[in-house]
């Protein structure tokens, strides 16, 4: 598991946007540190996240994710004063957004080159968000009736019934689930003809923006497809162990 | 009469020279903190003082025994207490110097001016800063082309310090028409125009205090 170390002006922030990532976390915790704040007020100090990169420093990479413009100084800088080789990259993902997508792709064992294009990309799914809906997408969804069950177990087509529909929490068990098989599973929501994304992506899916109603394919490949496909079908029928009511 | 050894800086000028750095961070914070008040967020002096502060206090808890580690742990005492881009930066200054000049226990005036160049060039770099960009290149890159150009000329070390000083005076006075395009005061666009920029007044300060070490030891 790669380690995850936060540089932040302030340690209350770097404290809060990891306990608020961690909401999506179930089970194992990727290696985190904070280094943040100076001498108990607004600063970075290159020196502590120096040393935060070597506490954290295995042997599978570390991600640096830091807030502002002099965070992101003193996380450069760190990385000639570490006395760790282990392999660092420092992102230029949002914070809030970052720390959350790279803690729940790191606990899935993600390896650091993955899990860094995660975080690159993780204002993808708010920007998608305050896209407008594709309207003519929804209009010219194929009526779901017609949709013939898929004999093939690694493809599967269900409705989302969980209120809320795949937002931040069911679309992190999602990542969590499909992160023990050795499989790729591409999600689509063809109700607005979004996607397809990969079930690794915890920002790919909430970009999806699929609400309670909407019909969700499941494609697998590769040696563990079916079993892949077959646990996220069951989140899905399950309604995520949320409370659910009949789709209106 | 000036000798060779007017033209090399020892330990102790070093040291001589960051305590008088000291003491005008503290005797200017407030300005500093002032000027860093209209197109920034008001904390340059208190940073730098406290910064210059843990300089001070580290040399005189212990003697380094050559430039490269006074150089180092003036940059590492800077890089921990000063917070913010100036921390980054001042300590890459001080720690890029102290990577070029290693072990020596003395600096000619061509190795001094070699240091800072690489000092001045490890700022740049980390801060992605050009000449005219409102930072304290502005004071700094003039200090390094001043130094450079007299230490090819064997101008004797004070004098090219003054004139250095002279040149980043200069350039921190040059700043003030200029439009941020680097820091927080970037966020200002047009409206950070007219000020002079902090950091490059405090740079200008490092290399004057420098200037009047030295000739306060000629003396």
């Amino acid at each position: 598991m790669i380690g995850l170390v936060i540089v932040s002006h302030s340690p209350r922030l770097a404290e809060a946007a990891v306990e608020l990532a961690l909401q999506m976390v179930h089970g194992s915790v990727p290696p985190t540190r904070i280094a943040a704040g100076v001498e108990g007020r607004f600063g970075t100090d290159a020196a502590a996240v120096a040393a935060a990169i070597d506490e954290v420093g295995g042997s599978d990479g570390v991600l640096v994710i830091a807030d502002l413009g002099s965070a992101v100084l003193s996380a450069g800088l760190a990385l000639e004063l570490t006395g760790s080789s282990t392999e660092v990259i420092l992102s230029g993902g949002p914070f809030v957004e970052g720390i959350t997508a790279a803690l729940v792709l790191a606990a899935t064992g993600a390896p650091l080159a993955e899990v860094a294009r995660e975080v690159s990309s993780a204002l993808d799914a708010k920007a998608a968000q305050l896209e407008p809906l594709p309207e003519a997408a929804v209009a010219a969804a194929p009526d779901t009736s017609d949709v013939p069950d898929a004999p093939d177990p690694r493809s599967a087509d269900e409705v989302l019934i969980n209120p809320e529909g795949l937002h931040a929490r069911p679309a992190a068990m999602f990542v969590q689930a499909v992160g023990g098989y050795d499989a790729v599973v591409d999600v689509t929501n063809l109700t607005t003809g979004t996607g397809p994304v990969t079930a690794k992506s915890l920002i790919g899916l909430l970009s999806l923006g699929a609400k309670q109603g909407h019909r969700i394919r499941l494609d697998g490949q590769g040696p563990d497809a079916a079993t892949a496909v077959g646990a996220l079908r069951r989140l899905l029928v399950d309604g995520f162990g949320e409370a659910t009511s009949a789709p209106g | 009469m000036r000798t060779l050894e007017d033209s090399r800086l020892t330990v102790d000028d070093l040291i001589a020279w960051l305590m008088r750095f000291d003491e005008q961070i503290t005797r200017q914070a407030e300005r500093l903190t002032e000027l860093d008040s209209a197109i920034g967020d008001a904390d340059h002096g208190t940073n730098m003082a406290r910064g210059t502060a843990a300089v001070r206090s580290r040399l005189s808890a212990a003697r380094p025994d050559d430039a490269g580690a006074l150089l180092k742990s003036c940059g590492m005492a800077l890089v921990s207490t000063v917070g913010g881009a100036s921390g980054s930066l001042y300590g890459t200054l001080f720690l890029e110097m102290a990577r070029r000049v290693g072990a020596a226990s003395e600096l000619d005036r061509t190795v001094f001016a070699a240091a800072f160049r690489s000092g001045v060039a490890g700022v740049v770099a980390r801060g992605r800063a050009e000449l005219g960009d409102k930072t304290m290149v502005d004071a700094l890159q003039p200090t390094v082309d001043v130094l450079d150009t007299a230490a090819a000329d064997g101008v004797p070390l004070a004098d090219a310090l003054r004139s250095a000083a002279d040149a980043a005076a200069a350039g921190r006075d040059a700043t003030i028409p200029l439009v941020a395009r680097k820091g927080r005061a970037s966020y200002l666009g047009d409206r950070s125009a007219d000020h002079l920029d902090p950091g490059a007044t405090s740079a200008a300060i490092l290399v004057q205090a420098l200037a009047d070490s030295l000739a306060e030891r000629g003396r």
